[in-house]
């Protein structure tokens, strides 16, 4: 059964321009873009483009799969009465979200690796065999964060347009509060500080150094850290409370 | 197969079932009948295990609803389908492809060809189902409802705003499938023509309790020249 709803799931992702858009065409397309204008320039640690962006925008990706494929998906249907039907089958709820948690988790990886293609053919990005295995377990634990988020926020949306335009609100704020467009180090002091409360510019700048292997136990991972663990708690609150008001 | 007894049902303080009675016997179809809002579907979706409720007795295929495993549950809904309002399933899927994937959910023993053949799908199968008219869908929900050969179908509004013509074809396969199964139907209708020609009783639901459940036959025997013109007499204009 578990394969069957997967294969549903993948083929309607794949019919859902809207998604396919904004998952995995946008981001690799910005990246290009990006890499040919600031393409030669210096990072943070010494790091070249490539060296950030990569893990960037793979995690762009994964953001724009989770928020728009699975959570905006939920709203969708809820609203349209889907959900209730589905609800009404002999399908149990852990079938559904296995199902959905792996299409994610396909659909991401799939823009992990073309991303991290892209960097090694256009950018001459370096290929470490160790250093793509942490990357990849630390890229499979921000999907289940990012599922966690996006599970709670969409609890909370009824309507389909309302969820629409938080979704295309969001994409903008994260892009640009995130560290995806461009350095926050170079961005008015209050965008600065509204990028800090944004869970995204922590999560990218841990996915840089583990990508790097520039990873520090200092005061500025533990507070990325223990936000993360911070909105992970809150959001399984949530979630919790949301599935007693039925 | 059903009984229900002073079901009891708010909504954020707000009663909208008082201790609804009602009973449904195999093989029948009842027709649920009331002005909108008077808490037809929410009836309908409690016996459905979709939502619960703060009082009264619910019992279905003789399993109390108050104290269900999941489990249990998912074995009672095995037994049910149904075409709710709105009718909805996913939007990027073609037709043929939601009856396989029902037919996976409720482990169907029946080819999907022959479903395609009893309720004439063949010439949109292939068509996505946000691209059906209402008629069109209504019918594909009626096919994935047959699909499990249930024991109870529910369905809410089946044939609003359809064509005369689509009307009768979707009735004449309820009736059919109601023949061929002996399953219990349970529908909400706006349509009191339909009561009068097609369900064995009907439950009249005002003030949040079923004040009539009874045989359609029953009461014109009351003096009224149509069900229609018992509605009108018993349901007050909102």
């Amino acid at each position: 059964m578990l394969l069957t709803q997967l294969k549903y799931d993948l083929i309607m992702f794949s019919r859902e321009i809207f998604y396919l858009a904004f998952s995995l065409i946008i981001p690799p397309v910005t990246y290009i873009f990006l890499g040919q204008l600031f393409g030669e320039n210096t990072y943070a640690n010494g790091l070249t483009y490539a060296e950030v962006y990569t893990p960037s925008f793979i995690l762009l990706i994964t953001f724009s799969v989770i928020f728009f494929a699975f959570g905006f998906e939920q709203v969708v249907n809820r609203s349209s009465g889907v959900e209730k039907r589905i609800l009404l089958a002999p399908v149990s709820k852990k079938i559904l979200l296995v199902s959905n948690i792996l299409r994610s988790i396909i659909v991401t990886s799939v823009g992990y690796f073309f991303i991290q293609m892209l960097g090694i053919f256009v950018y001459n990005l370096p290929f470490d065999y160790m250093n793509f295995i942490s990357s990849y377990a630390f890229f499979l634990l921000l999907n289940i964060l990012l599922l966690i988020f996006a599970s709670a926020i969409y609890s909370f949306f009824k309507e389909m347009k309302s969820a629409l335009v938080f979704s295309i609100v969001i994409f903008q704020f994260v892009m640009f509060t995130g560290g995806f467009a461009l350095p926050i180090e170079i961005m008015p002091k209050f965008v600065q500080m509204i990028a800090y409360l944004n869970p995204l510019y922590h999560m990218n700048q841990l996915f840089i150094a583990i990508w790097n292997n520039q990873l520090h136990f200092d005061t500025d991972t533990f507070l990325s850290l223990g936000y993360a663990l911070f909105l992970l708690i809150i959001s399984y609150l949530i979630i919790q409370r949301q599935r007693k008001t039925v | 197969m059903i009984k229900v007894k002073n079901l009891h049902k708010s909504y954020h303080g707000k009663p909208v079932l008082k201790g609804l009675d009602f009973q449904a016997n195999k093989g029948e179809i009842i027709g649920v009948i009331g002005k909108n809002g008077a808490g037809k579907s929410t009836f309908l979706e409690i016996i459905m295990t979709l939502k619960s409720y703060d009082e009264g007795e619910v019992n279905v295929f003789g399993h109390d609803l108050k104290h269900l495993t999941e489990q249990k549950q998912q074995a009672i809904r095995s037994n049910i389908s149904a075409v709710l309002q709105p009718t909805e399933f996913y939007k990027n899927l073609k037709v043929v492809e939601l009856l396989r994937l029902f037919k996976a959910y409720y482990q169907s023993d029946l080819k999907i060809e022959q479903i395609i053949e009893d309720f004439k799908l063949e010439s949109h199968k292939k068509t996505y189902f946000e691209k059906l008219s209402g008629g069109w869908k209504q019918k594909v929900s009626l096919a994935i409802a047959f699909l499990s050969n249930p024991k109870l179908i529910i369905l809410d509004e089946p044939t609003t705003g359809l064509d005369p013509h689509m009307r009768n074809t979707l009735w004449s396969y309820i009736a059919e499938y109601n023949r061929k199964t002996g399953g219990t139907v349970i529908l909400t209708t706006h349509y009191m023509d339909e009561i009068e020609m097609y369900c064995d009783k009907v439950c009249l639901i005002n003030d949040g309790k079923a004040e009539v459940l009874t045989t359609p036959e029953n009461i014109l025997a009351r003096g009224y020249s149509s069900i229609n013109n018992f509605y009108l007499q018993n349901v007050e204009a909102i």
